[in-house]
């Protein structure tokens, strides 16, 4: 992905700065899982600068892959969670894809599946896809 | 997964897992779905434990089969599938 450029240039904002922007784009719900130590925070500022995944869609992915590897409800889950550190083989990651799929009602090409290894870049995808599915389908 | 670069054989093994899951989202009703999900998949994880992963012959010849099951699964007037177990001991 494109984004990944970016991702690396953005750790050396100033902490302080990074941790007023993420508390501002941070919706409240999530607000109880920050922690404002510099390294949380430097990373989700890189989140937002890299990919333009609504909050929302990234929540629904971490319900369906919790559900997927039934994982307990209160398992803190990141955006950079990877698929293979919650446990899941390459079977489970292809469950979790499918699932995805049927939930937001699009469909993922093979390639893309077999990169899919982190919940944001999941995410990322999906608000992708579904940005031009009515597009898509207009034509 | 992970960051783990996949063999193509492996590649080709998750595609087969796919199209299962594909064709099981297109019968009917929830239970048969349900059944074919639960029995692909635990066919999938029993093969990938049992099996050698430089067994390439005989992943070959499970992918081949594999596929012909598919193509079978896929045909609209195939509803479900079922199994059984049948345990030997080798006493």
């Amino acid at each position: 992905m494109a984004s990944l450029s970016t991702t690396s240039l953005s750790f050396k904002a100033p902490s302080i700065q990074s941790t007023r922007i993420s508390q501002v784009l941070r919706t409240p719900s999530c607000f109880q899982s920050i922690a404002f130590g510099r390294f949380r925070s430097s990373k989700s500022l890189r989140l937002q600068i890299s990919c333009a995944a609504k909050p929302e869609t990234v929540q629904k992915v971490k319900d369906i892959v919790k559900e997927q590897l039934a994982l307990s409800a209160d398992t803190a889950l990141t955006g950079e969670s990877k698929f293979s550190d919650l446990g899941a083989d390459s079977l489970d990651t292809v469950e979790i894809v499918m699932a995805l799929e049927e939930k937001f009602n699009i469909s993922v090409e093979e390639a893309d599946a077999q990169n899919i290894t982190t919940i944001q870049a999941a995410a990322d995808l999906i608000d992708d896809l579904v940005l031009k599915k009515p597009a898509a389908e207009a034509s | 997964m992970g960051a783990a670069k996949l063999s193509g054989m492996q590649k080709q093994v998750l595609s087969l897992y796919r199209g299962f899951l594909r064709a099981a989202r297109s019968k009917t009703t929830q239970e048969d779905r349900k059944r074919i999900e639960t029995i692909v998949s635990n066919e999938f994880r029993q093969k990938s434990k049992e099996v050698d992963r430089k067994n390439f012959q005989y992943i070959e010849y499970l992918l081949r089969l594999g596929t012909k099951q598919l193509d079978q699964l896929k045909s609209p007037d195939m509803v479900s599938i079922s199994s059984i177990k049948v345990a030997t001991s080798k006493t």
